[in-house]
């Protein structure tokens, strides 16, 4: 049922049952909040959303309270605006308010509220709490003392991972978000996906930042420093450009990058083109029933290009294992046709290759620290940069990506093909593995490819795609709670009509990941897959196999199931933890 | 510690079982130990982060054993007034220990509580169920002495 309600002498519309905060937004009223979250089951935790109604004796917060007939509201009377300016002091006077020292100097929320709330003097003065910050994960970096306790990443952690790696820890004062024993994240059950840095409104979460040792490689003479952009980087840049500017973002990275002393700037895309064909293949061949060495022919195949899934599987499904596909993450194919493939036809020793990838991922951080990850106690990738370092990186040295002439990324590595886009997102890596398998299965005499992909990020999850003869069930789900939900749903309906499930552990897949940059909203996410769509429909070698870069990767069956080095160059081992 | 039998006691595994279930090994095992919070997060299917969490958010819950002597100090109004903050920092100069520890002999520990309920007799302190009240900061220090006596005795 719809009515009317009074916001500051203005009527608006609004639908019975919804919260009066969606009302106000949805009107053009800014309400400031901390721990509202869209998606999300209001908390009240931050009290910043208050608003008067008339005939109630106290302010009430906006986000938890649903709109009432004949409702008056007030949203920046006296009171209000003093309850909200008192709020924000309250907070900063346990802040240890280092700014011009702080990661998200300029694009924290906390720092803009103070700012809007004209807060200009310091009225509360109180004994600080004094918390240490915590930097043993390989990923996610946390700092206690800039925390607001708005519970963001606790509920993210818990109600979208499923993994609960932290949570308030004591009462009152000395509130304070950690993990069990106070121990660090590292001996925690963090899956790495760094979903609580993109919801962090303070630098009380940060990724573990490899700036530094980039900065470090590139100075030394001796050291070659490899860049390799991820596609889902690139789209995530050509949002920041605008797409309608049409540069091309990748070209541009690439100009800044050769100019910040990057010996080579690879386009990491041909390694996704690689993971989609590993996948089909192990499916085929799971199909026709065969365990080929990579795993024990169980069904469905899931992906195992996340590596936060994978570490979910390893840490809480340690059942599904078998189910993991033996193929390597896209990062990883990559570090070893750098330091592998490429170094031993160019001639160069390993160790001078300094391999850096830029990933919309802090788990990327996680798994190239992994011991399966190194050849002889070397790692494979040396430095891995989420969007945000990349942007620190250029920042550092100087140079505007906006200002850029274009130049192409270097050769060998600078063809991918349609497949490489759609990893990017959630459902289309499925919808390029089903391609693949059309093509080594399907007669395209008798069988079209057909597979309808949704247009919203989340919406339905499965599809049945006729090939060689036989329904072929993919499925797509990003984040944990989906996939657990839909792999409880398929193991009690005992369903075996599903043959390839892709997960992605953060929403959206890919472009929403934990790397990307941060306070710009679920719109960005869908703006970055728009990209990513328009992209792969423009790219140049629509399936993997038209890449002119793979064929001499599989040539001579380099990279052939039956070589004994293929398996270290394309294999994962996955251990229970 | 075992604690199979008390667990045998919630068959249901429910979220909202993990209170008492807690309760009941404090009250057999004295504290929660690590391994028992592992425990009982694989039985209950909770997060041993979300368990901990619940635990440090009720002052009754120890993660560490009490000491032979365990010292509750009352925190009270009346006990307030009458002097206890002197005594709170008399004893932890005597025992070496803040508030919530134990010490490294495992002879003392110290918890500070509210109200016990016996204001007329403020400021007091528990030991083992046992009152001394009306004390002064001289009265505590003989105290402390004759537990330590009474143990040396003992060796």
């Amino acid at each position: 049922m719809e009515f009317q309600i009074k916001i500051n002498n203005k009527q608006i519309r609004v639908q019975e049952g919804e919260t009066l905060l969606s009302a106000l937004r949805r009107n053009a009223f800014r309400i400031p909040t901390l721990c509202h979250m869209n998606r999300f089951s209001p908390s009240g935790a931050c009290r910043l959303c208050v608003v008067e109604v008339e005939g109630k004796r106290d302010l009430i917060t906006s986000c938890s309270h649903p709109v009432e007939q004949g409702m008056r509201v007030r949203t920046n009377s006296q009171r209000v605006i003093r309850a909200r300016k008192s709020l924000v002091e309250l907070l900063l006077s346990n802040h240890p308010d280092d700014c011009l020292y702080c990661q998200r100097n300029g694009h924290c929320e906390l720092q803009w509220l103070a700012e809007e709330m004209n807060v200009k003097e310091r009225r509360f003065f109180g004994k600080k709490n004094t918390w240490y910050p915590d930097y043993s994960s390989t990923s996610v970096a946390r700092d206690p003392a800039k925390c607001v306790l708005c519970s963001r990443c606790v509920r993210i952690c818990e109600e979208v991972q499923l993994v609960t790696a932290i949570d308030f820890i004591s009462r009152g004062n000395q509130t304070r978000v950690n993990s069990a024993f106070n121990k660090g994240l590292n001996e925690s059950s963090c899956i790495h996906c760094g979903q609580c840095i993109q919801v962090c409104p303070t630098a009380a979460l940060l990724d573990i930042s490899h700036v530094e040792k980039v900065q470090a490689a590139l100075g030394k003479e001796s050291q070659q420093v490899i860049f390799s952009i991820s596609p889902s980087v690139v789209a995530s840049v050509t949002d920041k450009l605008g797409f309608k500017s049409k540069a091309k973002a990748m070209d541009r990275i690439a100009a800044a990058l050769n100019r910040c002393g990057a010996s080579k700037v690879f386009d990491l895309g041909i390694a996704y083109d690689v993971n989609v064909l590993e996948d089909a293949r192990i499916l085929a061949d799971r199909l026709a029933g065969n365990g080929n060495g990579n795993g024990n022919g169980a069904l469905p195949l899931m992906s195992s290009c996340c590596p936060s899934w994978v570490k979910y599987v390893q840490s809480f499904r340690p059942g599904s294992l078998a189910h993991l596909s033996g193929a390597k993450s896209p990062q990883q194919i990559f570090g070893t046709l750098v330091k592998t493939v490429y170094a031993e036809q160019e001639g160069i020793a390993r160790d001078s290759i300094f391999s850096v990838t830029v990933m919309p991922c802090v788990a990327e951080k996680y798994e190239a620290s992994l011991e399966e990850n190194t050849h002889k106690g070397v790692s494979e990738v040396d430095a891995v940069l989420t969007v945000r370092e990349f942007f620190q990186l250029l920042r550092g040295s100087g140079l505007d990506i906006a200002q850029m002439e274009e130049e192409a990324p270097d050769g060998p590595y600078n063809t991918s093909s349609a497949a490489a886009w759609k990893a990017g997102y959630s459902g289309g890596k499925a919808e390029a593995v089903a391609r693949e398998l059309f093509r080594m299965l399907a007669d395209p005499k008798k069988e079209r490819f057909k597979f309808n992909l949704p247009k919203n990020i989340s919406g339905r999850r499965e599809i049945k795609v006729p090939i060689g003869g036989r329904e072929i069930g993919f499925a797509w789900v990003s984040s944990i709670v989906e996939a657990e939900d839909y792999i409880m749903h398929l193991e009690e309906e005992k369903r075996d009509d599903i043959h390839y499930i892709e997960v992605m552990a953060c929403l959206g897949g890919c472009v929403g990941g934990g790397g990307q940059p941060v306070n710009r909203g679920f719109e960005n996410v869908k703006s970055r897959k728009r990209i990513c769509v328009e992209m792969e429909k423009n790219a140049l070698f629509k399936l993997p196999v038209d890449n002119p870069g793979i064929k001499p990767l599989y040539k001579g069956k380099r990279l052939l199931p039956d070589n004994p080095t293929a398996l270290e160059w394309l294999g994962n081992r996955f251990m229970e933890k | 510690m075992d604690v199979g039998h008390i667990l045998k006691k919630f068959p249901n595994r429910r979220r909202e079982d993990l209170i008492p279930l807690l309760q009941r090994i404090q009250d057999e095992n004295g504290f929660l130990s690590e391994e028992i919070i592992h425990t009982v997060g694989d039985y209950l299917n909770i997060s041993i982060n979300k368990i901990y969490g619940v635990a440090t958010f009720y002052d009754n819950f120890r993660f560490g054993p009490l000491g032979k002597y365990h010292f509750r100090l009352c925190h009270g109004t009346a006990c307030h007034v009458a002097g206890s903050t002197t005594l709170l920092k008399e004893l932890e100069k005597l025992l070496q220990i803040t508030s919530g520890e134990t010490d490294k002999s495992g002879l003392f520990s110290l918890e500070v509580v509210s109200c016990i309920g016996a204001c007329g007799l403020a400021p007091l302190i528990e030991v083992n169920e046992m009152y001394y009240t009306n004390l002064t900061p001289d009265a505590l220090k003989d105290l402390v002495r004759l537990f330590r006596e009474k143990e040396n005795a003992v060796i």
